[in-house]
């Protein structure tokens, strides 16, 4: 398959990428790893005129703790996010996510965790190669006025589908985005613009530089769920991520964020709520929050990414059920770690 | 479209391209220097059949622009058998029957290198997971598997490899 | 026993080496002086008339060299068969599924190849179109081949017996439909072709094939150019599993822009293309009913089959009647009638495929588990009663002269411990067994036989030039194995010429799983001729009777008395200086019923031989999430004789892979009404490492009388028999009968939650 012709742009370092994004805005696109733009590109779903490579900015790689903050560089690969000491550590989620995405060949290199935070929403309806989606209207995606995924939508439903963005959203992640003139910085929840059209609050001039986790929350515990029909190469057809902050093993905060259903990852803020001064090993507790989960994630999915509606929905129940029992024997055992 | 100069390692060789900038490595491989082991399977990342190593590293070079190989050393399989003959992983695939039409096998090899550079003794998880992005059609994979733990269970630490270097296991 | 020196032995394959430097040469991978890049543009509509083409923007665009369209050609309609004639390979009055070829280009680059296809300009009449095969043959459906009333490509109707008697004699009759959505190849390699024409008008071309002999013919039609002129050569094959027998409108394209522009060319299918527009399987619902006595014998059985055939006949009367006679042979069954409909939607056009009929094939073990259940008997115990035996007859009346079948559900059972294991297993695991036969040969016409020619060379070795082709599975060595043994050499002394219409002789191709039984007979005899002219030389030299000399390990000596040897070489330029032939030739025809018609006359020896096969495998399932965990699978076959048991092991394990990992579990392809929506490897779940489980093979060999060595089919029946197996075991995982494939976890899930 064939790339569209573009003018490659190879910047030696951030400020200078940060011109080259002021320069060409809306005609250019970032290039990280790859593996989520390239594809598009040869689907004819992108068409930028320049591409600004990525591959020399090694600041904008590596894992560090810095204050009351990890910070991950965007362009980290997924396999040191995985495999990170650090990252295990406190934000297992994270690792568990990093791991999931893919396959070993393309987490080594060319995967970056930012690629796969950014990493636009999927629809089969949509991710298909141009003459599949020739003979008939653009989708509101593909900039025209109809979903071909659920009749009469009158907005692109398309769905995200990305390891990273789910397991950050739980663990309460902040972004910094960075253009020629300065830097902004946003929580997950701002990132994500819930519009499938354009699904990230990323403009044209700007970079994702940076991936921050606050340290400060002592107790926390996370972990990660996901399912597809295969092993790897997959992207998951259903996902959660929770985070869990307990004292003297009774919840304090709890935060639940369910993947692959919506243009974003959902926070579904009742579920964590409901969670909330229950004891870690009330596995009631948290059955009911994880079909608190299914039933407000249940309003977004339509069928577009395989498997049924009725199947995902469903495992949203059991991954959010499995990830918070996880979680919380995680929590268990830091506490009981902590007492001895 | 003006080309653009692209200096980089093939198989050991240094190479000066004159490249379009929307080239992928693969096309650059396979057309401009004729090195048609590496194939395309799919043209979209998912089946690795054009795996190749990139700083000893694996890639889908379909999805890899050439240019951003610039300053790189790429090893395709036709830059593992030497003067001294087919690199371990190769006899290994011959003996155990571990190939059958062939065309996964450039890929699945450069992937198993790749697995054995970073982890010179897998366990057979290890090594299913490491080969998990290269799909073969013919074999079931079972004597795949087989090949690669053949040559893990013969590694001598103290051995170099032919492309790169092996990890000294420590003392 | 013999006492073979080659065959029988576990040996690498001779075509490895290659492969593994990345040497051998496929396709997509030749390159020539002066070669433009073809592309095919295609109908973005499921159904319409074709009202005008306007080529002239493409063909201004700089480096654009030739364009064609249906007005290019001579407008013949193609067909397997001369009933099912029925495609032309550019259409000129319609196109009949999105994807189907319109028209094509050739430039000096792809970038232009491509932008060239966005200039033609197609005017379409949009048409009503039907993609559900039972709409389809309902009145008022679009009609899509005007001399195929009600949308019926082929109607195979078998009858044999009393069905009604043998059902009015049963304890128990039981009727179940089962239904099957299309599988798909997903070779390893895209399609591709290259072609080139010489001053003379002689034709070469290159592709993926099963048969360059299949290929021929068709092409020397389309083109109207003489089939010497031909020319179909050798190339590493990537995979065809059944779906490239045919010959595809891209070889003809290839060629007829290649004679326009005098060039070579070459066409490369992008993974879409290679799903959409070359085959597919067949989604079928397939309706059973099965009547059997108090031990569970089957008395009766009726079978009426719907098959999704695609916008084009295809091998369509061989795709309506193979998952039957799968099943007539592995089964005893007196009475029995068929009724299957292969019915035309406006879909890709469906084929063969090495696991046809999934729904087929595990209705009828599914209903026998059902029925062995209602009956308190095992299921090993129920295909033992009725598990097909050699020296009887089918009931289509092919006599069966080998046949292991209770040998390998004897062998596979004790293996997998199915006697510790049946009831037995925890909750959510489970233990299942399939069972199958697979025909090796079907009456082919005029190249249904293989013919081969063998020469001694100068230098001690012998060159095989034969037409058997090798997709992969290991033709290529299975020849060399048996010339070496015949010829008294080492496989290394042997060269070989093969799937060349300008150099090898005529060859059934891959088709119907026949390489080794016909073509590899052929070489067998050939060399047993060659082999015989060399002992006559060297009789005269070591001054014996030819009788009481024998060739092996590249020396000719006297029947115990190794030690006066004489190495072959010398006896092939003793017999070159004497200006005798050392050359052999050796044709081999199938003994099959010349009458037998898949529609018209679908009874009489159907084939020589038949390989049977059990498979049993054991699966637990994840409750809550309705996933498929595969513990262990054990694969039995009867495939004569074994010979190289190490490639058979792999076609075991690839079978284990395709017909039930994926073939059970993931592998269907979904709709947008005639789009497929997964068509590459992201979407479509065909099997990765990581999820495969540890496979047991057992090779059980019956010693077939007609096959070479015994040797009779190994690469289709274990994949038809995986897939039962895996449906069997997940059955009874769950304590639920599923009926509707491949069973994914949604599905899974479901019948569990309704079961409690």
């Amino acid at each position: 398959m064939r790339l569209p012709k573009f003018q490659y742009l190879e910047p030696r370092e951030l400020e200078e990428a940060l011109e080259m994004r002021a320069l060409y805005g809306a005609q250019s696109a970032l290039l990280a790893g790859g593996t989520d733009l390239l594809v598009r590109m040869k689907q004819r779903l992108m068409k930028p005129s320049f591409l600004i490579s990525l591959k020399n900015l090694r600041e904008l790689s590596g894992i560090r703790i810095q204050g009351k903050e990890m910070l991950i560089g965007a362009g980290t690969p997924l396999k040191e996010v995985a495999g990170s000491a650090l990252v295990n550590l406190h934000f297992p989620a994270l690792a568990e996510a990093a791991r999931a995405v893919g396959a070993y060949t393309i987490q080594q290199v060319r995967g970056t965790i930012g690629g796969n935070l950014c990493q636009d929403t999927r629809c089969l309806f949509y991710n298909q190669s141009a003459f599949w989606r020739s003979g008939r209207q653009a989708c509101h995606k593909a900039g025209g006025k109809i979903c071909y995924a659920r009749e009469g939508s009158d907005r692109c439903r398309s769905t995200n589908q990305s390891d990273g963005a789910t397991a950050l959203m739980a663990l309460q992640a902040r972004v910094t985005l960075r253009n020629s003139q300065g830097l902004r910085d946003l929580s997950l929840e701002e990132l994500f613009t819930m519009k499938g059209e354009t699904p990230l609050d990323l403009a044209p001039n700007e970079i994702l530089t940076q991936i921050r986790l606050p340290m400060d929350r002592p107790g926390g515990a996370s972990a990660y769920e996901r399912i597809a029909y295969r092993s790897a190469i997959d992207f998951p057809v259903a996902s959660a991520g929770v985070w869990l902050e307990s004292e003297g093993g009774t919840i304090s905060k709890a935060r639940i964020a369910v993947g692959c259903m919506g243009n974003a990852p959902l926070l579904i803020l009742q579920a964590g709520e409901s969670l909330e001064g229950r004891p870690l090993e009330d596995t009631q507790a948290l059955a009911k929050a994880a079909r608190i989960a299914m039933d407000q994630a249940s309003a977004f999915a339509v069928e577009n990414v395989g498997a049924t509606v009725e199947y995902r929905v469903e495992m949203v129940s059991v991954l959010v059920e499995r990830a918070l029992r996880r979680a919380s024997a995680r929590a268990a055992e830091e506490k009981r770690g902590e007492g001895s | 479209m003006s080309r653009v100069p692209l200096k980089l390692k093939v198989n050991n060789e240094e190479l000066e391209l004159l490249v379009e900038p929307h080239w992928t490595l693969l096309e650059v491989l396979r057309e401009e220097l004729d090195l048609t082991g590496t194939k395309e399977g799919c043209g979209e990342g998912v089946c690795g059949a054009c795996t190749v190593l990139l700083d000893g590293k694996p890639v889908r070079a379909c999805l890899t622009l050439a240019l951003e190989a610039q300053g790189c050393s790429v090893t395709t399989v036709e830059g593992l058998a030497g003067e001294k003959g087919l690199d371990p992983l190769q006899e290994s695939f011959i003996r155990h029957g571990a190939v059958q039409c062939g065309f996964c096998t450039p890929g699945m090899i450069m992937a198993a290198k790749a697995l054995l550079l970073e982890n010179p003794c897998p366990q057979e998880e290890d090594i299913r997971k490491a080969i998990s992005g290269n799909i073969c059609r013919c074999t079931g994979y079972a004597k795949i598997v087989e090949a690669i733990a053949a040559v893990a269970s013969q590694h001598d630490p103290a051995a170099k490899g032919s492309v790169g270097t092996l990890k000294e296991e420590p003392a | 026993m013999s006492d073979y020196a080659i065959v029988g032995k576990r040996m690498p394959r001779v075509d490895t080496p290659a492969k593994v430097t990345g040497e051998a040469r496929y396709t997509a991978d030749l390159k020539f002086p002066r070669m433009l890049v073809g592309k095919v543009l295609r109908s973005p509509l499921a159904h319409a008339r074709i009202l005008s083409i306007d080529a002239s923007r493409a063909l201004a665009l700089p480096g654009v060299k030739a364009v064609v369209t249906g007005q290019d050609t001579f407008g013949e309609k193609w067909g397997v068969f001369r009933y099912t004639q029925d495609q032309c390979f550019l259409p000129m009055d319609k196109v009949r599924y999105f994807g189907e070829e319109v028209a094509a280009v050739a430039a000096v680059d792809e970038d232009t190849a491509l932008e060239a296809l966005e200039l033609i300009r197609v005017d379409y009449d949009e048409l009503p179109a039907v993609f559900d095969p039972l709409e389809a043959v309902s009145p008022g459906a679009p009609l899509i081949h005007e001399n195929f009333p009600q949308n019926i490509n082929i109607h195979v109707n078998i009858n044999v017996g009393n069905v009604e008697e043998g059902f009015a004699a049963s304890h128990l009759v039981r009727e179940d439909t089962f239904t099957a959505a299309e599988e798909s190849y997903f070779q390893g390699e895209p399609y591709a072709v290259v072609a080139r024409f010489d001053l003379e008008g002689n034709l070469e071309i290159w592709m993926p094939n099963a048969g360059p002999h299949m290929k021929a013919k068709p092409l020397s039609n389309a083109l109207r150019i003489p089939l010497h002129k031909v020319h179909v050569r050798k190339i590493a094959i990537g995979g065809a599993f059944g779906g490239r027998s045919e010959i595809s409108p891209a070889d003809f394209i290839c060629a007829l822009l290649a004679q326009k522009t005098r060039r070579p060319v070459k066409i490369v299918y992008t993974r879409e293309e290679n799903t959409v527009c070359t085959r597919q399987g067949h989604s079928m619902i397939t309706t059973i009913k099965t009547g059997v006595d108090r031990s569970g014998r089957v008395l009766s059985r009726e079978v009426t089959c719907y098959m999704d055939g695609g916008a084009y006949s295809s091998t369509g009367p061989i795709a309506t009647s193979v998952p039957f006679l799968c099943m007539e042979q592995a089964y005893k069954m007196d009475n029995v009638r068929y009724n299957g409909f292969r019915i035309y939607t406006n879909k890709p056009i469906r084929g063969m495929i090495r696991v046809h009929g999934r729904s087929f094939a595990c209705g009828v073990d599914t209903q026998l588990d059902m029925i062995a259940e209602e009956l308190g008997i095992d299921p090993v115990d129920i295909r033992l009663i009725n598990a097909r035996e050699a020296g009887e007859y089918t009931p289509t009346r092919s006599y069966v002269a080998s046949c292991a079948m209770k040998e390998t559900i004897l062998q596979a059972a004790q293996k997998a411990g199915w006697k510790g294991k049946r009831g037995k297993l925890p909750k959510w695991r489970g233990i299942g067994i399939g069972c199958n036969s697979v025909q090796t040969g079907f009456p082919m016409g005029i190249r249904g036989g293989s013919q081969a020619i063998i020469k001694f060379n100068e230098d001690g070795g012998a060159t095989v030039i034969s037409g058997v082709v090798d997709n992969g599975q290991g033709n290529d060595n299975m020849l060399v194995q048996i010339a070496a043994e015949e010829l008294g050499l080492r496989p290394e002394d042997i060269q070989l010429v093969s799937a060349d219409t300008e150099l090898t002789p005529t060859d059934p191709g891959a088709y119907s799983q026949v390489s080794t039984f016909v073509g590899g007979q052929a070489v067998r005899i050939a060399a047993g001729d060659a082999r015989e002219k060399l002992l006559r030389i060297a009789s005269e030299m070591l001054e014996a009777r030819v009788e009481d000399l024998v060739a092996r390990d590249r020396m000719v000596f006297v029947k115990g008395s190794p030690q006066k040897a004489i190495p072959i070489q010398k006896v092939i330029r003793t017999g070159l200086a004497k200006g005798r032939v050392v050359t052999g030739e050796g044709s081999y025809w199938p003994k099959v019923d010349p009458k037998r018609e898949w529609v018209q006359n679908p009874y009489g020896q159907m084939c020589e031989a038949f390989s049977f096969g059990t498979t049993i495998a054991e699966v637990e399932v994840d409750p809550q999430t309705g996933k498929v965990k595969v513990l262990e699978v054990v694969a039995a076959q009867d495939v004569g004789f074994a010979l190289n048991p190490l490639v058979l092991e792999g076609q075991f394990e690839g079978a284990v892979a395709m017909g039930g990992q994926g073939g059970m579990l993931t592998e269907y392809h979904f709709w947008d009404k005639g789009r497929v929506m997964n068509p590459t490897q992201l979407e479509y779940k065909v099997p990765i490492a990581q999820d495969m489980p540890k496979i047991h093979s057992i090779i059980v060999e019956s010693h077939d009388p007609k096959g070479p060595y015994g040797a009779k089919e190994a690469g289709m029946s274990i994949a038809m028999s995986a897939a039962q197996a895996y449906s069997a075991a997940v059955c009874n995982a769950i304590g639920v009968y599923l009926k509707d494939y491949p069973l994914t976890p949604d599905k899974i899930l479901k019948a569990i939650k309704e079961k409690a």
